[in-house]
């Protein structure tokens, strides 16, 4: 298990760096993340399963000047070991499932709060390193940038072993405390979600134009899909 | 036209440019990033110069923020800017007015392109994939998708500045970014109201008969009508999601 908890560390602090330190080139997304820390922990497909529906709830929140959205990267390191471990204990059912995109809130959260500790750090970086420019040290910039860097991705690192620990725990003490019949009708709650990220895309993308559109391709889509199964 | 940097310095310059947010703090937000991004050019322009190798690392150290994709055409622009203010054919506070006066309004445009338009499209269709193909298939869709047009955003728009402010503004308006957010957006929609459609189908297979279904697709439809309602009215999404939780906990109560 360690080296799984190790390169999850590693994996993490990588994804955490695009987030917003470098590149952006959509690594940190949860489809990503999470598929990642399902394949560590054992079980690539269950950490797709939450990746795809982590990957649209939370991109209502638009990362646009100081405002910082919630961590949906530390989210999918939480859901997508939790769902790995869970479906090789007692199966990633559709409560287990549910509960696991609900208990991600909280880290979704503390990340948050994370990266904006982060940016008030890289504030004092700036300062410094504006005071060394000031004394005649081009280099400072350059070192400036990879304190700023290093700090990202350190902290990165150790929100990916914290939550993907606290995948592992949840998922090995906490859920198999539930029976099958309340695991059950926590699925109850399950159909709403996919549809609060669809509500996000539509939040988005909303336009004059596009608004009919949406719901027309929904209709399309459901009537298409319940005629072909009831047809089959 | 292409400024007098050595393909070196004009190679380092661009590769830095994906750590512009790479000391991203909330008094000068991107100005160390700037400033590390176009130090190699500086340092070619004021080579045997240091005190005014200094006074233009300073200018870049003054607040900055915008869209990182479209920090390219600011930045390429500011390295033709430096070299035409170390040859002595331009006024420095040039520069500082040129970033500050492009800055808002291209992070505008970028947010409402990149965050808006382009990451809800590739985000839909990598999970629609990943469910209906393969999870594989969903990542690689997701990350072709968006870094097709990231890229290409970063790589022309960084040649389009190093042609100076006019070539920044032509290959602005070549680009027409606005046409191609509502472009993103319709794409969006489309992919977004399929994944909608996906769930709602397979819950209301699950239910039953005709009637079941309709009036399952009829909540579907409320609930999206719903949440975008509360989205406008600032709730976030993981308030949102505490509630569902708590609803979840009462429901084990019983």
């Amino acid at each position: 298990m360690a080296w799984r908890f190790a390169l999850a560390t590693l994996l993490g602090g990588l994804c955490y760096l695009d987030r917003t330190a470098a590149c952006q080139i959509m690594l940190h997304r949860p489809l990503v993340v999470a598929t990642l820390m399902g394949a560590v922990f054992g079980n690539l497909a269950a950490g797709a399963q939450v990746g795809a529906v982590l990957e649209l709830l939370y991109l209502a929140r638009l990362p646009v000047g100081a405002s910082i959205p919630p961590d949906d990267t530390g989210a999918a390191v939480f859901a997508g070991t939790a769902a790995a471990v869970a479906s090789s204990s007692i199966g990633l059912d559709g409560g287990s499932y549910t509960a696991l995109l609900l208990l991600s809130v909280p880290f979704a959260e503390l990340g948050k709060v994370a990266d904006r500790y982060v940016r008030k750090v890289n504030g004092r970086i700036a300062h410094l390193t504006a005071e060394a420019v000031d004394r005649g040290d081009l280099r400072a910039v350059e070192h400036g940038l990879l304190a700023g860097l290093t700090l990202f991705v350190l902290t990165g690192a150790v929100l990916s072993l914290a939550f993907s620990g606290a995948g592992v725990v949840v998922s090995k003490f906490l859920l198999p405390r539930f029976g099958p019949a309340s695991r059950l009708e926590f699925s109850a709650i399950l159909p709403v979600l996919p549809l609060l990220g669809a509500a996000s895309v539509y939040s988005c993308s909303r336009t004059e134009r596009t608004a009919a559109v949406f719901f027309l391709t929904m209709a399309a889509v459901f009537g298409a899909t319940v005629f072909f199964r009831w047809a089959v | 036209m292409t400024a007098g940097l050595s393909p070196s310095a004009r190679r380092s310059v661009w590769l830095r440019q994906f750590l512009i947010q790479g000391c991203w703090n909330y008094e000068g937000m991107q100005n160390v990033g700037f400033a590390y991004a176009i130090l190699p050019a500086l340092r070619e322009f004021y080579a045997g110069r240091p005190e005014e190798a200094l006074k233009a690392v300073k200018r870049h150290l003054e607040y900055f923020n915008t869209q990182p994709a479209m920090g390219a055409v600011i930045l390429g622009a500011s390295v033709r800017l430096e070299e035409r203010v170390a040859a002595g054919e331009a006024d420095p506070r040039s520069i500082g007015m040129f970033k500050v006066g492009l800055m808002g309004s291209l992070g505008a445009i970028g947010d409402a392109f990149f965050w808006g338009a382009l990451r809800p499209m590739a985000s839909a269709a990598g999970a629609i994939l990943a469910l209906v193909v393969h999870p594989i298939a969903g990542i690689f869709a997701l990350l072709a998708l968006y870094n097709a047009t990231h890229l290409a955003v970063r790589t022309r728009g960084f040649a389009a500045g190093m042609e100076g402010q006019e070539g920044a503004v032509a290959w602005l308006k070549r680009a027409a970014l606005s046409v191609r957010t509502e472009d993103r957006k319709l794409a969006a929609a489309v992919l977004g109201g399929a994944y909608a459609g996906t769930y709602a189908a397979h819950h209301a297979f699950l239910g039953g008969d005709a009637f079941h279904s309709s009036v399952l697709f009829a909540v579907g439809v409320g609930l999206i009508r719903l949440f975008t309602g509360l989205f406008r009215k600032a709730v976030s999404p993981s308030e949102i999601l505490m509630f569902f939780f708590l609803l979840g906990v009462l429901i084990l109560w019983d």
